[in-house]
């Protein structure tokens, strides 16, 4: 038992460092759900309406391969379906990146070490991890239930769907325990836990596109198929969570075992090494910053590809529906010349806003290499602090633009090779995504002038102000916040509904441009670290 | 001899904490010099300004001849920084931060650079994010060492070395005196600022309390005696260079002035020695017995500062 000795004290540990941040993932993971049922309670009252929006749903390939089969045309059923596998898009990632920062992170930075030295037993951090994040993932589960059953929908149902949910937390958990085990830093275990949350979410899309030529068993391979196969309010399948349980009951095995035969801080996998010298090009701070963010590009730049593609073939199914009464009034109050090019405007205007957060983040990055002392190495070298800021806010520029080409042309591609019409299509497409280039601007010219000036509270200020800025949109399109008001946000001037001309697009680059030279301005004039 | 460094009367305050207090540093062109006091004195906060990476609230700084803060670039070509608290970006290996820093000083030697990671014992394959912190301090050194430059600024460079590694890095200073670098060397060690300065300063709360050659401050560096004898000592009170002398039957203990140490042995011996221990003083002893009254002022910010309020 000594090697368990401490769990209870780690366990408070974690609860007191990220109570908020837990409760905050149970309340807003768990309210999708929720919410959903209640929307389509309101939307589809009718049985008819139900089973023709499933209809709809089982015929469009792209949404099939996203969420899986629908099992029956009732409320609980199509909840079950709509919401379940896009709810492990939260649990999953947020299980392996728990685990990893309450284990393997701890480690590297040496904070481990400091508990190590107390009476902690070797196991201790490990059991801790597990416990929390299987008992967060669990009362997730429990407040998905409790708000179905209160919804009025089966109390099986209900239960299956929540603890499926939880079930595939604890198995990615579980990955996440081992991946923690196998190497010296925190970047790869996650990475390796997320790529095979990728890999099991591809398996079962596979399966259940291919069911027709005979596929179907690859779902069943997946733990992601199995949040499927436990069939919510569609005549449950209990026995379904015993392949969860001894699954993750095997993994968790597994990651002691490793841990029990590992030295503290070592990893199992051999450490990667890099080159003894450094390449003749990297000898200037861009260089550096270019170095710095290249990997974290590429990560975006694949994630937008893959939108992209799925997204115009997703536009080309849409805009075969245009017939639907309902969506030709939705084209038409959208002022887009059919609903597959409506639908694509939409969505390429919200990619933009989440291109948005890669541009903060690029930008922000300034604050982190100051706060963890590797700008001042920098700048203790014969480097101005505007050649060292400037390299990072190049970056926070032109990032996002080659995101937004990428994602441009994949949609372009993507919709041009379905709908036949390549030539046409994609500079058409192109040309409308790269309309929220100036607006992202804005934003990281915000981050870039906060940091300037107010480096301690940067960060917060930025995000609170990109969140005021979406809260904005939401009012406006409820009516609730006026046009003028809107128009605070530099995402109004580039809505996917109205149509952008030059002024406001060289204006919001103006902006961004002030933006941006005042930060630097700011870092020009205060202290360094 | 001109000043390499010299600040006079540097004061900075973060919000109501003030770490620079009319601190003063004269360093001598070519010469090695120890910045000592402990944790907390303001030492890194003077690197900083030295750096122009801080803008000091008052006194005045000049660092090679420019202004830190203006002349932060012009500047920073001819010094080479090792900061206390290395942090290295963990993507990067260690030989490519090496080339890195030193090409952005403006080149280095790499046959010195060679040399230096083989003294070193340095692995620069490895990523940076998997060193301890004694590699990541190597680094640091390395990049700095290997460039051509006429002054170190190494703050509390050792930290995190091993024993070996230090005597290897004391060494490597003690080579750049023929060099003619400047080297402002920050500590809290007193042995390793002894081993290799030429003079020091020490400071606390953020005022520089000595500054001298180390001979000058020879009364510092007393050391710890510890006695058990075979019958009573006679005649050590009357010996030059012994304070605190206190006889307990055949026990002794007293403190020696470096240089005296001889003729007390020789007493001590006569006497008959069963056990002996002798010790150089730590640097909290120092404080404890020079700045006492100091200390306690600067500890109680509400003494001497009638204006605070509780």
């Amino acid at each position: 038992m000594t090697a368990l000795a401490g769990t209870g004290p780690l366990v408070r540990l974690c609860l007191r460092r990220d109570r908020l941040k837990l409760l905050i993932y149970v309340l807003v993971v768990g309210a999708i759900p929720i919410g959903m049922a209640a929307a389509y309670k309101v939307l589809y009252p009718t049985a008819a309406g139900l089973q023709a929006f499933a209809d709809l749903s089982m015929s469009t390939p792209a949404t099939v391969g996203m969420l899986g089969l629908i099992y029956a045309p009732t409320v609980g059923a199509l909840t079950a379906w709509r919401a379940g596998l896009n709810g492990m898009f939260f649990i999953a990632p947020v299980s392996i990146l728990l685990i990893v920062r309450y284990t393997r992170a701890e480690e590297a930075v040496g904070r481990r070490e400091l508990l190590g030295g107390s009476v902690v037993g070797r196991q201790a951090p490990l059991t801790a991890a597990l416990i929390v994040v299987c008992a967060v993932d669990l009362l997730l589960g429990v407040f998905i239930a409790a708000g179905l059953i209160s919804l009025g929908l089966s109390a099986a149902g209900a239960v299956v769907m929540g603890l499926s949910a939880a079930a595939a937390g604890w198995v990615f958990a579980a990955l996440a325990a081992v991946t923690a085990q196998l190497t010296v830093s925190p970047g790869p275990a996650r990475g390796m836990a997320l790529v095979m949350f990728a890999l099991s979410w591809l398996v079962r899309a596979v399966g259940d596109l291919g069911r027709a030529q005979g596929l179907a068993w690859l779902s069943w391979l997946s733990p992601l198929g199995w949040v499927r196969l436990t069939r919510a309010f569609a005549d449950e399948q209990w026995w379904v969570f015993v392949l969860f349980v001894a699954l993750g009951a095997a993994l968790a095995a597994m990651a002691y075992a490793l841990s029990a035969r590992r030295d503290l801080a070592a990893g199992i996998l051999p450490v990667p090494v890099g080159p003894a010298e450094a390449a003749p090009a990297l000898n200037s701070p861009r260089a550096l910053a270019w170095r710095l963010h290249r990997g974290g590009l590429l990560g975006w730049s694949v994630a937008a590809a893959g939108f992209g593609l799925l997204l115009g073939i997703v536009g080309v199914s849409m805009a075969g529906f245009v017939d639907a009464p309902q969506m030709q009034a939705w084209a038409q109050r959208m002022g887009a010349h059919d609903a597959g090019d409506a639908f694509l405007f939409l969505t390429m205007f919200v990619l933009g806003q989440v291109i948005s957060v890669y541009a903060i983040l690029a930008a922000l990055r300034l604050r982190s290499e100051e706060v963890e002392g590797r700008a001042e190495a920098v700048l203790a070298t014969a480097v101005s602090r505007l050649r060292w800021a400037l390299s990072h806010v190049t970056i926070a520029a032109l990032g996002p633009a080659v995101l937004l080409i990428v994602l441009g042309l994949t949609i372009g591609l993507g919709y041009g090779l379905t709908a036949h019409n390549l030539v046409q299509d994609s500079p058409r497409l192109l040309h409308r995504t790269l309309l929220t280039l100036p607006a992202i601007w804005v934003v990281a010219g915000i981050a870039v002038a906060l940091y300037g000036w107010l480096p301690r509270r940067a960060a917060a200020l930025t995000w609170a102000a990109f969140a005021v800025f979406l809260a904005l949109e939401l009012g406006w399109e409820l009516q609730q916040v006026s046009q003028s008001l809107f128009n605070i946000s530099p995402f109004a001037h580039v809505h996917w509904s109205i149509q952008v001309t030059a002024t406001p697009l060289l204006g919001l680059t103006a902006l961004a441009a002030v933006l941006a030279a005042i930060g630097l301005l700011g870092l020009q004039r205060r202290d360094v670290g | 001899m001109t000043a390499a460094i010299s600040a006079s009367g540097l004061v900075k305050s973060f919000g109501r904490t003030r770490a620079l207090d009319g601190l003063d540093l004269s360093v001598d062109t070519g010469a090695i010099h120890g910045f000592l006091g402990p944790n907390g004195a303001g030492k890194t906060t003077t690197l900083r300004i030295l750096l122009g990476l801080l803008r000091a609230d008052a006194g005045d700084v000049q660092l090679l001849g420019g202004d830190p803060w203006r002349d932060a670039v012009a500047l920073h070509r001819r010094l080479a920084y090792v900061p206390g608290d290395v942090t290295l970006w963990p993507e990067l290996s260690g030989g490519e931060v090496i080339d890195l820093l030193g090409r952005l000083r403006g080149g280095f030697d790499a046959r010195r650079r060679a040399s230096l990671l083989e003294r070193f014992d340095l692995d620069p394959t490895k990523k940076c994010g998997t060193y301890s912190k004694g590699n990541r301090q190597k680094v640091a050194l390395i990049a700095a060492l290997a460039s051509d430059v006429e002054l170190l600024l190494l703050d509390e460079p050792t930290s995190g070395l091993d024993p070996l590694m230090e005597a290897q890095f004391r060494e490597i200073v003690m080579e750049e005196r023929a060099g003619n670098r400047t080297v402002l060397l920050s500590s809290h060690i007193l042995a390793e600022v002894e081993a290799v300065c030429d003079r020091v300063t020490i400071v606390r709360a953020g005022r520089t309390v000595e500054s001298g050659t180390l001979a000058e401050l020879r009364h510092l560096t007393q050391t710890s005696v510890t006695a058990e004898l075979a019958g009573p000592p006679s005649g050590l009170a009357e010996l030059p260079g012994v304070h605190d002398l206190q006889v307990d039957g055949t026990r002794v203990r007293c403190q020696v002035d470096a240089g005296e140490l001889n003729a007390v042995l020789g007493q001590l011996t006569a006497a008959g020695v069963r056990n002996l221990v002798t010790q150089p003083p730590t640097l909290e002893e120092l404080f404890m017995r020079h700045y006492r009254t100091d200390a306690q002022a600067g500890d109680d910010p509400s003494r001497g500062h009638p204006e605070v309020a509780r």
